[in-house]
């Protein structure tokens, strides 16, 4: 059977691939979860995750344009796909099913 | 300013690490990552970290998954599949079978030089098998001593007896010690003949320790008292026709009755212990009286074995070293002992050994010259491959293009060698099966040897074929897969062509000047054995038949009986003949002692053989109680710097008697023909006299001969007769240069025939390509005899190099090696390499021609119509 389950570090980079949009490959998206989160993560990592999640289906991706800085060599742009989108968000509602259940805050959460 | 490069050897490393997986994009992202690094912090640091990335990412899913699925992709070679060995080989096959006359040349030519590849695995294999029959073979060890006296210092397969005794009462451990003693000689007394028989005295352990089994007969006490026997089947077939004969005695000659304890199995050809029987240690006669010291220092034909089944070789070796040491302290001789693995023992290279020897440097010198063989043939294989390469780079242009990696084409163009070295091996195997007898007949102990094919010969035969696949195939095969597809595909194969070109003369000189050394290392041998046919010895050696004194028959009687045959001109008596006998002494001449060769004769024999004596007398005849006088040669009177007065009449003491010159007589060659003309003495003993030599009328020699025998059997009807022709003796006696001969010229045969064929093999593709450059030129008006020089030309260029290269290359062999044979070796003359020079030319030129000369009459008309 497929593997579907999405972990918490994929699901950051999935949000990060989604947030860079056109920007989206793995060097910019370690970049920006250095700024997002102030921790580093080794190349090494990154590759592997994103590997993975386009192996569950929730990325594509595709050779992108070279630049000079790299080398003359092409990049991997990654992009998300309806799967991807679909599982994100029914992360996010199940989450929010949590925190609704969840007494002290339950009454503070109103502004969805 | 330079940007600062990210470190290359980790993007080498990198590159390689992933192999066929994409790895484009990682690189990019590295050497973005690189770039940021650089610019906040400094380059080493940077450097480091492109080096951990590149690390953590050699490590990471990620490039496992992308190496993953590349496996699988269409451009992947990293699996050979059975499906692409199996396209490989059917284009091989296609393409070998489309271009026959090449096939054919190639796998000939490879054949040949396998062939002699194939004796040497095949022998190796057998000697491998050598005492592997044994049980216990695993614990079995020989003791094996280093002996150092005075300036002599060997290595010998020989051990004092008396060790064994000693490990068996003093050292510790569980071990079992046999002594052994060899060249037990014997000859039975059966009917009315004598069988010779020949063996080892040991007691019952041997048969514990090695694997022979008995027949008949109980092992316990079976080799324990004195004058007890144990045969093998065969011996006892031939001595008593059954070999149920437990209790029965055998007669000796001369040793007495020996009772028979038991019947062995045949000893398997593959054991280094070959006797026809056993004889209990017990009946061995002791020399008299030797020293206990001596006993360990003077042991030729001892030997021991010790069986560590229960024990490990390292403690009894200290042992030994300990036990040595003790001897060594008060003796002159310096006796060590060491342990030999009986798996090992035929292989070793020690003086005085038990049994056959093949010892490993002799594998390595005919190692050496099977690659001399083979190694010819590769090149022959890779030269015309090469030169074929314009032919097939349209299809190699064309498998490129078609998305063929470097690797596929490789692998096909192995495969086709390899596909012909198959068919060489058949061609190989054949010559094998023809060479084989021969070669055994060539061989000392050939005939021990057995070279029938088994299954682990037949693997090491087909590994041998790839093996030789490979190095013939090795360089084209790299030359065709890096061919550039674009010039491939053009037909324009660039300065890399040239340099193949030159490559592949340099080749074929290199072939040529072997050869070249071969035949004219031919040419010297067969003079040096001619020399020696007809050397003068000087001494008459026509019609001279040597009768051997055997049994109780009187040299008297016999003179007389023999007298009697008419065809008997006269007959003289010697302890033996010039050449053939080498019996040495030493005399005392004044102070010093000389070493001598010696020979006992009388007058008759020095009419016989026409020897003159120069100076004084010949022998007296009245000599008849005892030796009153010697006859020397004038090389003795040199070397003792007596004048020629002063020696006749001079005193020499020898054996123990002092006696006068008598005489002198000329020089003449007294020894075998690899020494030199030394001191020489005749001396008149009639009781030492062993043979009668008589010179016969030829006209008829059969009859005399059945005279001869007749008057032989009336005097001794037991023991046959035993005459031969002297002239066909001293003939015999250089059987070892025919050998070498022999062997020089098999060789040398291959050697020509390999590169004959490499060079037919070249004329014909040039012949191939240049046909229409022919056809136009005679067009134009050119002669047959113009083409057929333009098209031989080269060729004979190429010839004249590999003689240029090949006469200093054979007057270095001859200087190193052939003069290393002792004394009146043949000299290798100018005209031996002009000869050689012609005898290669002829062959070159014959080859040559026979193609060139059928493209030079061709009808242009044949050729050019299709264009």
């Amino acid at each position: 059977m497929k593997e579907t389950r999405l972990g918490d570090f994929e699901e950051v980079l999935l949000l990060l691939v989604g947030i860079l949009d056109m920007e989206a490959y793995s060097y910019r998206i370690a970049d920006e979860f250095y700024r997002q989160t102030g921790r580093s993560i080794s190349i090494g990592a990154t590759h592997s995750t994103l590997e993975r999640l386009e192996q569950k289906g929730f990325l594509k991706s595709k050779m992108g344009e070279a630049t000079a800085e790299r080398g003359g060599r092409r990049k991997r742009i990654f992009t998300i796909t309806a799967l991807g989108k679909r599982v994100l968000k029914e992360s996010r509602d199940f989450k929010i099913t949590l925190w609704a259940q969840y007494p002290d805050f339950s009454t503070n959460l109103q502004f969805v | 300013m330079k940007p600062i490069q990210p470190p290359k050897a980790a993007r080498k490393l990198f590159e390689w690490f992933s192999g066929q997986a994409n790895i484009d994009d990682l690189l990019g992202d590295l050497d973005e990552l690189f770039l940021h690094h650089c610019k906040s912090k400094s380059p080493r640091k940077a450097r480091f970290l492109y080096w951990r990335n590149v690390l953590s990412l050699c490590l990471s899913y990620a490039l496992r998954k992308r190496k993953r699925d590349a496996r699988y992709s269409h451009f992947s070679t990293s699996v050979v599949s059975l499906d692409m060995l199996h396209s490989y080989f059917k284009v091989a096959v296609r393409n070998l079978y489309q271009h026959k006359y090449f096939t054919v040349l190639n796998a000939f030519g490879l054949a040949i030089g396998m062939s002699i590849g194939l004796l040497l695995i095949a022998m190796y294999s057998y000697v491998r098998t050598y005492d592997t029959f044994h049980e216990n073979g695993e614990h079995i060890y020989s003791i094996v001593t280093h002996r150092l006296s005075g300036v002599e210092d060997r290595h010998l397969a020989s051990a004092p007896g008396l060790l064994a005794a000693k490990i068996n009462e003093e050292y510790s451990g569980q071990v079992q010690a046999i002594e052994v003693r060899a060249r037990f000689y014997g000859e039975v007394l059966a009917g009315n003949g004598r069988v010779p028989i020949g063996g080892y005295y040991c007691d019952d352990q041997f048969l514990e320790m090695f694997s022979f089994p008995l027949l008949s007969g109980k092992q316990d006490g079976i080799l324990s008292k004195p004058n007890q026997v144990v045969l093998t089947e065969r011996t006892a077939l031939k001595l008593f026709g059954n070999s149920d004969i437990i209790g029965q005695t055998v007669e000796l000659y001369e040793q007495g009755l020996f009772e028979v304890s038991g019947v062995l199995q045949d000893i398997p050809g593959n054991s280094h212990l070959m006797f026809d029987v056993l004889v209990s240690l017990a009946s061995w006669k002791d020399q008299p009286i030797e020293r206990v010291q001596e006993q360990w220092s003077e042991y030729p034909n001892q030997y021991v074995y010790v069986n560590l089944q229960h024990d490990n070789p390292g403690r009894l070796q200290s042992y030994l070293n300990k036990l040595s040491v003790n001897l060594n302290i008060h003796n002159p001789v310096q006796v060590t002992f060491s342990l030999q693995h009986l798996h090992d023992i035929a292989t070793s290279d020690h003086y005085n050994a038990i049994g056959p020897k093949w010892e490993l440097s002799g594998f390595i010198v005919f190692g050496a010259i099977a690659l001399m063989i083979l190694l010819p043939a590769c090149f022959n294989y890779t030269n015309i491959a090469i030169a074929r390469a314009l032919k097939r780079s349209k299809e190699i242009g064309l498998r490129k293009t078609l998305g063929g990696m470097q690797r596929q084409i490789f692998f096909q163009f192995i495969t086709e060698t390899v596909v012909v070295c198959m068919i060489a091996l058949i061609g190989g195997i054949a010559c094998f099966i023809f060479m084989r007898s021969e070669f055994q007949r060539m061989m000392v102990a050939g005939s021990e040897l057995d070279l029938s094919i088994t299954p682990f010969m037949a693997f090491l035969f087909v590994a041998f074929a790839i093996f030789t696949g490979l190095v013939a195939g090795l360089f084209p095969a790299i030359y065709f897969s890096r061919l550039n597809p674009v010039e491939a595909i053009k037909s324009k194969l660039s300065t890399k062509t040239f340099n193949g070109m030159r490559v592949r003369k340099g080749l074929t000189i290199m072939q040529f000047s072997l050869s070249f050394c071969f035949i004219l290392s031919i040419i010297v041998f067969g003079r040096q054995y001619r020399t020696l046919l007809n050397m003068d010895f000087g001494f008459r050696k026509e019609n001279i038949v040597i009768i051997d004194l055997k049994g109780e028959v009187k040299p008297d009687v016999l003179m007389t009986e023999l007298a009697k045959i008419p065809a008997i001109q006269s007959i003289s008596f010697s302890s033996g003949m010039p050449v053939l006998t080498n019996n040495k002494t030493w005399i005392h001449l004044e102070k010093d002692s000389l070493e001598i060769n010696q020979l006992f004769v009388n007058n008759d024999f020095l009419t016989q053989l026409n020897i003159q004596v120069l100076h004084g007398a010949s022998f007296l005849e009245t000599y008849t109680s005892h030796e009153q006088g010697v006859l020397v040669n004038e090389q003795l009177v040199r070397n003792s710097g007596l004048t020629v007065q002063d020696a006749i009449g001079h005193v020499i003491r020898v054996d123990s008697v002092d006696l006068p010159i008598v005489g002198i007589v000329q020089d003449f060659r007294h020894a075998p023909s690899s020494q030199p003309v030394g001191n020489f003495m005749l001396r008149y003993d009639p009781t030492r006299f062993s043979q009668v030599n008589a010179v016969i009328d030829v006209s008829n020699v059969f009859e005399t001969f059945t005279s001869m025998e007749k008057s032989w059997k009336a005097l001794s009807p037991d023991v046959p007769l035993q005459a031969n022709f002297f002239e066909n003796a001293l003939d015999e006696s250089f059987d070892t240069y025919k050998v070498l001969i022999k062997l020089a010229g098999f060789l040398g045969l291959l050697a020509i025939s390999i590169s004959i064929l490499g060079l037919l093999g070249m004329v014909v593709f040039t012949v191939e390509t240049r046909m229409k450059e022919v056809c136009i030129r005679k067009v134009m008006g050119a002669s047959a005899s113009t083409i057929l020089v333009l098209l031989s030309k080269d060729f004979l260029k190429l010839l004249l190099f590999s003689v240029m290269l090949g006469i200093p290359m054979a007057v270095f062999i001859y200087q190193t090696v052939f003069t290393q044979i002792p004394n009146y070796h043949a000299d290798l003359t100018v005209w031996d390499i002009l000869a050689g020079t012609c005898g290669l030319f002829l062959l070159g030129i014959i080859t040559i021609t026979s193609q060139t000369y059928k493209t030079a009459l061709t009808q242009p008309a044949e050729v050019l119509k299709t264009e």
